[in-house]
């Protein structure tokens, strides 16, 4: 299934205005899930649900969202900032991320800004890639 | 007022899709005040009619053991209203299910007329929602409602078929 | 039993943007089935909240032109945590637009500084002599009804 990102973005677009019921100007590469969009768990859940069906591919919720085991996990997580452990963890999850501004300020607070629509673009790029 | 938005399960096949029905009565007391002199049934109650019928089908399809709760309407659109003496018919169909939630599709006709369509996400709770106190039995799937399971018999295609899943 | 799910209107700025607040209690019947040992509003009736508080605004907005006003799409209604008896929710909803007979919102609910509900929708609004002139004495039937129905919501 070789699709262009171009055809997957246009895909993913659809995805998030259907589960977030935002407009599809809203829904940029750089556009926040969390703060931009207003996802929530709930709604985590319908867009995995959503991006099964239209990419015919299998995501477990950790690969895609792993953020919330994280931050619940006291290894990775001390004083409201992830822990080198907890770094390595969160690269290892996802690698479909760029975490370098995160980095010099792992606020656990900001992790969902590291949940862009790009990032979901590069996820299903790469199971695309594999499948 | 009861809390019960559906009448009976016409169908059931486990895991999959249900369809329930549901008559719409002047004896129901909410239609004199929506609207005095021109009762229809409330938008929302067709919604609560089909996160029920929907429900049971989710909450089924784990044997009830969940604690199966509407937590998000993800879209329903209305086309025509319902008046007393119609009775509506609730088509769901399970889109995805996972431990933690699941996705259902569905529509509500009468006779020939499209009502609405209602696609829903449910969450299980024990699963879901850290933090939060909950009794510890399921408060969700009383008697009442596991009930409307009862009048349906095993697969001989009359009218009211219950098709077992895997187990 | 009555099917009206908000009690007082707190702010309404016509055209724009409405405020009301909704009282829970045990007195309401169907919090027995909803659930036993745990009664919380049902969801559909915080929907409905939101959906009333929006209908006044267009009710006030166009001076009571119509007696039907229902709800025609929602999207994205999302329920965060659960209202018990005893609380109070206050609905704030905002119109994106208000037509002649669409118009559209987004809305959501507070208690105690805590999102119970959001939710964005669309109503229609439009008189039964629109199709039926023998409907116009219900259309003014139904218009007089909720002018009373307004007054109890000061």
């Amino acid at each position: 299934m070789a699709m262009s990102r171009d055809e997957i973005f246009q895909e993913v677009q659809e995805v998030l205005v259907d589960a977030l019921g935002v407009e599809d100007d809203e829904v940029t590469t750089e556009a926040t899930l969390m703060g931009d969009l207003g996802a929530e768990s709930i709604d985590f859940l319908d867009i995995v649900f959503r991006l099964e069906k239209a990419f015919g591919i299998k995501i477990p919720r950790e690969e895609l969202f792993p953020a919330e085991s994280l931050m619940n996990n006291p290894d990775f997580v001390s004083n409201g900032k992830l822990t080198e452990i907890g770094l390595a963890e969160l690269r290892d999850k996802v690698p479909h991320t760029d975490f370098s501004t995160f980095e010099n300020d792992p606020d656990i607070n900001k992790l969902g800004d590291l949940f862009t629509v790009g990032a979901i673009i590069n996820y299903v790029e790469t199971k695309l890639a594999a499948a | 007022m009861r809390w019960i938005w559906i009448d009976k399960f016409v169908e059931f096949h486990s895991g999959k899709c249900a369809v329930a029905v549901k008559n719409v009565t002047l004896a129901e007391e909410h239609l004199h005040d929506h609207f005095p002199g021109f009762p229809v049934m409330p938008e929302t109650l067709c919604i609560e009619a089909m996160a029920q019928t929907s429900g049971i089908l989710v909450g089924e399809a784990n044997r009830f053991e969940e604690k199966v709760i509407l937590a998000k309407i993800t879209k329903c659109v209305f086309f025509d209203y319902v008046k007393p003496g119609d009775t509506i018919k609730l088509d769901a169909t399970i889109e995805s299910i996972t431990p933690e939630a699941a996705s259902t599709s569905g529509k509500i006709t009468c006779g020939e007329k499209l009502i609405a369509e209602i696609d829903l996400m449910f969450s299980h709770i024990d699963q879901n929602l850290a933090g939060k106190e909950f009794p510890e039995e399921n408060f969700v799937f009383t008697d009442t409602f596991k009930s409307l399971l009862r009048g349906l018999s095993s697969g001989d295609g009359s009218s009211g078929t219950l098709e077992s899943g895997a187990d | 039993m009555r099917f009206i799910l908000i009690d007082k209107i707190v702010s309404l700025d016509p055209g724009k943007k409405i405020k009301t607040v909704k009282s829970v209690s045990l007195a309401e019947e169907y919090l027995a089935d909803h659930f036993p040992t745990f009664p919380v509003l049902p969801g559909v009736l915080l929907l409905e909240g939101l959906i009333e508080s929006a209908s006044w605004l267009v009710r006030e907005t166009e001076n009571f032109a119509h007696s039907m006003i229902l709800l025609e799409e929602a999207r994205n209604v999302k329920y965060k945590s659960f209202l018990a008896p005893g609380a109070q929710i206050e609905y704030t909803v905002e119109a994106k637009i208000i037509e002649e007979n669409i118009s559209s919102f987004t809305g959501f609910g507070l208690s105690k500084g805590e999102r119970i509900v959001e939710a964005r929708f669309g109503l229609r609004h439009f008189n039964l002599a629109d199709e039926n002139s023998i409907m116009e004495a219900t259309d003014a039937r139904i218009i007089e009804d909720m002018k009373k129905r307004r007054e109890l919501l000061r």
